[in-house]
């Protein structure tokens, strides 16, 4: 068993191993443990303040963890970085100023230990034809674009990406899309943060849900579509309410009375609906609406919670 | 990290405001202050005359200029933007962005030196044997990186917003108080107590001993070491704990 672990390790892009990290009071991640495999596309969703940015922080060696381990292609991080095997992009990578971007391109080539070249660089960002423009000229899109080639600067065989569509409309999102992907169809590794769904659905392999700092899921964008899918049910009920009858609903994940609303969270809220009217009850102004991907989170967090009391 | 050095070297070089602050603003103000005054005057205490006593602090204050300004907010900008956290990220060792930094004010400091040379040479016909002004020029750019040092650890100390009235308070107490402006020997005597101590006033001190043809005091250069010693400390410890924290 040892050996099968210790092997599985070995071969990890990068592996987390019971990772925390606090900052005063808050655990930012809590226990973290996972493994990225080589090839993979996985999408690193979770809602603002999940723990995202620190998690990749870990991996980059920008951050280190107060307890745990943090290892990428069997290094530390500042080691894999320093042999060219992973290339990163920052939320808030600020860039040089009053510098053109093809200069800023061709520095981060010359610090690539397996470089590419410049032009072939900037072409497959997508910013050949703002090359010549001074950094402190570009909108928030082209600085997302000019950081990408950053991080595309060289070989790498992991790229990392945090929240890179930040700042892009839905076109350019999905131009963008099509950029990372083909970093994926090389062979290469990429893990990006996002909290976009749909973002994660449309390209990723795989997608690790992030809440509070612990890992809440791990599995195939369908998968995680299923489990986020819960939608709220509210509605008024004249007359005594019978809470326990209510309770007793089924795909119910959460319930909350106050006077005479009620506010139900359920995986499946056209079953529950429909066996709520086989109670004999008769709601009035009943709404079914769609959780945000946060409170999809929390109802998954509890319902997880639930399961284990 | 030849790239960056010579990445953030054309930075400076097209930098319009910067280049006049720090090459042609020392030879402007030399002007200013040694325009009028003949070649006979001399400068109490010390032999030499205005214009030559005056061509090594205006020459000390140029370098002054390059290598503080060229750090100090440079750093705490990009610190705060995220520039200096991209570069982490790259194979760049730790230090060699701070000795990037460095190096390219270091390549734009010289110039400011040499231009007050030669403005004092052919406006002011001042005349020093070939052996001293190849000193001078070493003494006065090797010098200048105590000043790099300091700006490194404002740079590292300071917020974005805070860093400019930082550096000017240091940059204008330093130059002032320690006499690249006027001949310190014009204080009073407790300004000139405190004058003689300050890395400023030690660093002209060793142009002026070049130009009376003398060796530099050992006092000079212990005041300059021990500077240098504080300086590059605190940056190296406030490196490192910015380092942690990012």
């Amino acid at each position: 068993m040892t050996m099968t672990a210790e092997t599985a390790t070995a071969t990890a892009v990068a592996a987390f191993d019971q990772v925390t990290k606090s900052y005063g009071n808050v655990r930012a991640v809590d226990g973290l443990t996972l493994a990225l495999h080589p090839g993979e596309t996985v999408a690193l969703l979770g809602p603002n303040g999940a723990g995202k940015s620190t998690t990749l922080d870990l991996l980059l060696g920008l951050k280190h963890a107060d307890s745990g381990s943090v290892a990428v292609f069997g290094t530390s991080p500042r080691e894999a970085i320093v042999a060219g095997r992973v290339g990163a992009m920052l939320q808030s990578g600020g860039l040089m100023e009053e510098v053109t971007v093809a200069e800023l391109v061709r520095l981060a080539c010359d610090l690539h230990p397996k470089r590419f070249k410049v032009d072939d660089v900037l072409a497959r960002a997508g910013i050949s034809q703002i090359a010549d423009r001074k950094v402190n000229k570009l909108s928030g899109g082209q600085a997302q674009r000019v950081r990408f080639a950053l991080a595309t600067a060289g070989d790498s065989d992991l790229i990392v990406l945090d929240e890179p569509t930040t700042g892009m409309d839905v076109s350019a999102r999905q131009a963008f899309w099509a950029t990372m992907r083909e970093q994926a169809d090389q062979g290469r590794t990429v893990l990006f943060a996002t909290h976009y769904l749909e973002e994660a659905d449309a390209i990723a392999d795989r997608v690790l849900v992030l809440h509070r700092g612990r890992l809440l899921a791990d599995g195939t964008a369908a998968e995680i579509k299923a489990k986020a899918g819960a939608r709220s049910v509210r509605f008024d009920l004249e007359g005594p309410i019978e809470e326990s009858a209510l309770r007793g609903l089924p795909f119910l994940t959460a319930i909350d009375v106050s006077g005479q609303t009620v506010r139900i969270q359920s995986s499946d809220a056209d079953a529950t609906v429909h066996a709520l009217y086989g109670l004999g009850v008769y709601p009035r102004n009943l709404e079914v609406a769609g959780l945000g991907l946060e409170q999809a989170f929390v109802a998954i967090t509890e319902a997880e919670e639930a399961k284990q009391s | 990290m030849n790239s960056l050095i010579k990445l953030e070297l054309a930075r400076a070089l097209r930098n319009r405001k910067f280049l006049f602050f720090s090459v042609l603003y020392p030879s402007i103000l030399f002007l200013i202050i040694a325009g009028k005054a003949d070649s006979t005057t001399r400068v109490d205490g010390t032999g030499l005359t205005l214009p030559t006593y005056m061509m090594v602090s205006m020459a000390s204050f140029g370098a002054l200029t390059a290598v503080l300004m060229g750090n100090s907010e440079r750093i705490a900008k990009e610190r705060e933007s995220g520039w200096v956290r991209q570069l982490r990220l790259t194979s760049l060792p730790g230090r060699g962005y701070v000795l990037a930094k460095t190096a390219s004010a270091a390549v734009v400091s010289l110039p400011s030196i040499v231009v007050v040379f030669a403005v004092a040479a052919t406006v002011k016909h001042v005349r020093l044997d070939p052996w001293q002004w190849l000193a001078l020029t070493g003494s006065i750019w090797a010098g200048s990186l105590v000043f790099a040092a300091l700006g490194v650890a404002i740079g590292y100390l300071a917020t974005g917003d805070a860093v400019r009235p930082i550096t000017m308070i240091v940059y204008f107490g330093l130059s002032m108080l320690g006499g690249l402006w006027m001949p310190a020997t014009t204080f009073p005597q407790w300004l000139q107590n405190i004058a003689k101590w300050l890395p400023t006033h030690a660093y002209a001190a060793l142009g002026q001993a070049i130009e009376q043809s003398q060796a530099p005091h050992t006092k000079d250069i212990a005041i300059l070491v021990v500077f240098f010693a504080l300086f590059a400390g605190g940056a190296a410890w406030l490196y490192r704990k910015d380092t942690l924290k990012a």
